[in-house]
């Protein structure tokens, strides 16, 4: 057994846990967004972020990721989280300002307007890679994937044409924490392949 | 292993998604009477580590061996808890989620103590289904033998030299042996294709002269038995005899034929010719001189899919005649629509040998005339003229002759189209054993040789990797797969019409009527074959319809009289009502789901228990007919659910408490009107009322569909919608057939009622007595008395002048 802190309060954990694990175990709320227990966590939206103190030093970690260890000091709701909790929602707020999922979740943390400028007010993606993960690491398959890199990253399916590969199971839609996938779905699933055999 | 079933079942606060909405501790005390569950726990996660420990430390401590974790979406989670509950020997069927967040949690704006009682139900439902479980044993797959590659298509050769590389032994069936005859052959199968001429010599060489390699020449397929990993095949050979040899897998390499167009493309053979010919005259002839003019012509026959390859093999001939004598002109004329399907590099090429595209107006159909062809020219819309010497047409590609033959003995054919690719099962690749019948050449689908020889590698290559795991145990059968009783199996054949995986055939042996079997690594577990089987012979194991029959008959027991419940299909139904869920879509809560992975494999008797146990209704809510994930589950389903349907009616209840419904995951707003409607139905015809002539009227119902074999027979050799063309049982005239239909199902309805009546009191009873018990007129009553008595099910004698009827035996 592993002892450290969550807010003060002295929490247990086993090794290979992590602090988000242990802080749900223990009833400790932390925002997450591209995490889901189905699939590997990749922390990528950074939501989830708590403080680690120690002495008068602290540093900021996302707790989705981040392996509990003996002694930690862990803080949820402190100052320095709360803005870049923020910071994070208003990036999202802008990244995607079309998803009533995302628009709720910064409504709760009190963020209604964003500073950063919105490129596409259509958006409702915001690349977290969930739908990808779940293809493969769930059904087996990589129907879809995140297609270019850095500030072009988005998710289609291969040569952003229909796929044979996908089976429309539509694990991706279901996993899809802003209801983007929604919308690309059918462009992955394409139609059904029966317009050769009816030749005849 | 322990097969008594001891059940734990876990309950996900989820942290604000559940606990807040359903009341847990009233869940956690009603579950917990549950006699069939011998541990009830809730934890806040089950689905993160601490949680999964916690799962796993009282599946040590209780012994537990089915559990039942009602949380979130099984379809995301369901994977999870299998893989780490593995190690503690719970397989695949042995874990079972319900869906609490999705299906009661968000859906509607009930009182927390309602819906902690819906989640009883439904987890109730889940533990009877968990407690009729007889798991399988985990078996793994053996797969022995040398392969064998068959069909003498040219990809045989690219997958025999792939198996030569990966050293596997293989038979090799081809019809020619001798590197001159086999590019002969290639050309006719494959036209313009004469750059490859060495490389395929090479790989000829690679094919023949190995030690893996057995050549069969001239041999023919006549027969195949077996499953994976030990098929037996017969073979024709020569001198008229025959021969056997047991194989461990089969690549099957067919090429596409190519036949004469219609007479409106003036085809004589001599001038006018198809590729093929063209092929044989430049073998005996040399390049043609003067003008070749090359029409695609794929569009004006119908194929015009194939006309950028027919182009492209026009092309490399035009090459090939340019090339050879300076004394040629090339022209290829080609429908507007087709786009001139070359490289860059292939089009300096092309401008270097002058090769002239036209392309021409898809308006008007080119005319062919002695010497000339006519077409309508695109800039200016008017007829031009080109001369030509001899003229190529695009052929008509089929498959057919010996290729076709060998796919069907293979069970390659499985739908009417012209070729073989039709199949393409969308399951996950979980659910099957093996990822398809191994495949090549231009039969699949007309392709150009290189694709065709890189199938047959892609095939070998599969094969080899099949091989190399079960050699080192890790090639396992997937678990939820067909297996049959052949105690029970009559050989009647049904399931292998509607199998649509291609995974059932025939044992071997001598004589008919021989029990079928299932190769466990080609069934996806479609299931709609085991609930077609007129004997209950077929049996999909892990989800069998006695499990179904108890999760429905637990759920329809505990429903309340305004309540009703429906299958939702995991690729249909199910995704659309958590994607519902999910989205804080509301419904009429007093829809009960019930998840199947396709409507159908739900068998009628299955839904006749949800009526017989209580539910007012039932609804099936299954993909759209074009989608279904199994070709046809949903089709067969309408039948099924038409046959409950008039039976309804027969009962003197209404049609509507069943229904079949249509959904599509990516439109859970749709599904939500599909549950409020049939809810409104529901709740303007009320409850069936509970009196006993009903309860016997429902039980009868229950009994002949799932009894009855004549009925079962008629029912499943009519399965799928009677005016789909594809299905080889004649039920064409929809109206007659369905009119025969129903008067077998009055009849035999009638005779089991009066069973009934007879086997809960032996009688003898006259015909006055009878006819009031099942209240009808005594003329029927007494010819289907009469019927009963020739098929000595009763007895019947003269007591005081009067015909009394009695039980026999």
């Amino acid at each position: 057994m592993i002892t450290f802190k969550i807010n003060d309060e002295e929490v247990q954990a086993r090794p290979g846990w992590t602090v988000l694990e242990t802080a749900r175990e223990y009833g400790i709320e932390i925002p997450t967004l591209c995490f889901h227990p189905a699939v590997s966590s990749s922390g990528a939206c950074r939501l989830c972020m708590v403080e680690l103190r120690e002495g008068s030093w602290s540093k900021l970690v996302a707790s989705c990721i981040y392996p509990v260890a003996e002694g930690l000091q862990v803080y949820t709701d402190t100052e320095r989280v709360r803005n870049v909790r923020r910071w994070v929602l208003e990036m999202l707020l802008a990244a995607c300002p079309a998803s009533p999922e995302i628009v709720q979740l910064a409504a709760k943390y009190n963020v209604i307007r964003s500073r950063f400028a919105s490129k596409d007010p259509d958006q409702t993606c915001f690349v977290c890679g969930l739908c990808a993960r779940v293809c493969e690491e769930v059904v087996g398959l990589s129907a879809i994937a995140t297609v270019d890199r850095g500030i072009h990253k988005r998710v289609g399916a291969p040569f952003a044409r229909p796929t044979d590969i996908c089976v429309a199971c539509g694990s991706c839609i279901t996993i899809c924490p802003t209801g983007a996938m929604q919308k690309i779905f059918d462009s992955v699933r394409g139609e059904p392949a029966t317009a050769l055999t009816q030749l005849a | 292993m322990n097969t008594s079933a001891n059940i734990g079942v876990f309950l996900c606060k989820c942290g604000e998604n559940i606990a807040p909405f359903i009341d847990m501790a009233a869940l956690k005390k009603s579950v917990g009477e549950n006699a069939q569950v011998a541990h009830c726990e809730t934890l806040a996660f089950p689905c993160l580590k601490p949680g999964i420990e916690h799962i796993t430390q009282a599946i040590t401590d209780q012994k537990l061996n089915r559990i039942v974790i009602a949380g979130c979406e099984g379809r995301l989670m369901l994977n999870k808890f299998e893989k780490e509950l593995r190690p503690l020997e719970l397989l695949k069927g042995q874990v079972e989620m319900v869906n609490l967040r999705g299906h009661v949690a968000n859906v509607s704006d009930w009182e927390p103590v309602q819906k902690a009682q819906k989640a009883a139900k439904l987890i109730g439902a889940a533990v009877a289904e968990m407690a009729a479980l007889n798991p399988s044993i985990e078996t793994r797959a053996q797969i022995h033998g040398p392969v064998m590659v068959v069909g003498d298509g040219m990809a045989s050769f690219a997958a025999a030299a792939e198996l030569a590389r990966q050293e596997i032994d293989y038979l090799l069936a081809v019809s020619h042996q001798e590197p001159e005859e086999i590019l002969n052959q290639m050309h006719r199968s494959f036209t313009g294709e004469r750059a490859y001429d060495d490389r395929l010599k090479k790989l000829i060489g690679e094919a023949i002269q190995t030690p893996h390699a057995t050549v069969l020449l001239g041999y023919k397929l006549t027969s195949l038995s077996g499953v994976t990993g030990s098929y037996s095949l017969t073979f024709a050979t020569t001198d008229g005899g025959q021969e056997k040899f047991a194989v461990g897998a089969i690549i099957a390499c067919l090429d596409a034929a190519y036949e004469l167009p219609g007479p409106g493309f003036g085809h004589d053979g001599h001038t006018v010719m198809i590729p093929p010919e063209m092929e044989q005259y430049i073998q005996n002839n040399g390049a043609p001189k003067g003008t070749t003019v090359f029409w695609i012509s794929d569009y004006e026959i119908g194929q015009s899919d194939f006309a950028a390859l027919s182009a492209k093999n026009a092309w490399q001939m035009a090459v090939h005649i340019r090339q050879s004598t300076n004394a040629s002109r090339v022209i290829i004329l080609h429908n507007q629509q087709m786009e001139v399907p070359l490289t860059a590099a292939e089009r300096a090429v092309n401008r270097k040998l002058d090769i002239l595209w036209i392309p021409y107006d898809k308006a008007l159909r080119p005319t062919v005339q002695d010497g000339s062809l006519t077409f309508c020219n695109l800039s200016d819309h008017v007829e031009h003229e080109i001369q030509w010497d001899f003229l190529v047409v695009s052929p008509e590609r089929v498959v057919s002759g010996e290729a076709l033959e060998t796919a069907r003995i293979l069970g390659l054919v499985h739908k009417e189209g012209r070729f073989l690719t039709g199949h393409h099962a969308r399951v996950r690749p979980e659910m099957v054993g093996r990822e398809e019948t191994y495949l090549a050449g231009s039969a699949r689908l007309p392709c150009s040789l290189h694709d065709a020889l890189s199938q047959g590698r892609r095939a070998a290559a599969k094969t080899a990797e099949m091989f190399r795991k079960s050699a080192q145990g890790e090639l396992f059968i997937p678990r939820v797969v067909c297996v049959v009783d052949p105690d029970k199996c009559i050989g009647c054949g049904q399931c292998q019409e509607l199998c649509d995986c291609g995974g059932i055939g025939v044992e071997e042996g001598p004589g008919g009527g021989l029990p079928r079997i299932v190769d466990p690594m080609v069934c996806t577990g479609g299931g709609t074959c085991a609930a077609a089987c007129p004997y209950h012979a077929l049996v999909l194991q892990n989800n069998s319809n006695d499990q179904r029959e108890a999760r429905v008959s637990a759920l329809a027991r505990s429903l309340g009289p305004d309540e009703c419940m429906a299958f939702a299909c995991g690729w249909g139904g199910l995704p659309a009502a958590d994607i519902a869920g999910k989205q804080g879509l509301k419904y009429d809560p007093r829809m009960y789901l019930l998840g199947v992975p396709c409507v159908g494999q739900i068998d009628a008797c299955a839904m006749a228990r949800a009526l017989k146990d209580g539910a007012p209704g039932l609804l099936l809510i299954g993909c759209l007919p074009e989608t279904c994930h199994h070709s046809y589950g949903i089709d067969h389903s309408w039948s099924r659910v038409n046959t409950i349907k008039k039976l309804l009616s027969l009962c003197g209840f209404d049609r509507r408490r069943i229904a079949l419904a249509h959904a599509d995951l990516n439109h859970a707003e749709e599904f939500v009107k599909t549950v409020d409607s049939f809810t409104r139905t529901m709740a303007a015809l009320g409850p069936i009322p509970k009196t006993a002539e009903n309860q016997a009227k429902l039980n009868a119902l229950y009994n002949l569909i799932k009894n009855n074999t004549r009925v079962r027979h008629l029912l499943s050799a009519g399965l799928r919608r009677p005016w789909e063309h594809s299905y080889r049982g004649d039920q064409r005239h929809a109206l007659e057939y369905d009119r025969d239909f129903s008067a077998v199902l009055t009849e035999e309805f009638l005779q089991q009622r009066l069973l009934m009546v007879f086997k809960a009191e032996r009688g003898p009873f006259n015909l006055d007595q009878l006819s009031s018990f099942v209240k009808e007129d005594q003329k029927r009553v007494a010819s289907c008395l009469w019927d009963m008595v020739q098929s000595g099910v009763i007895d019947f004698a003269h007591k005081n002048r009067e015909a009394v009827y009695e039980l026999n035996g």
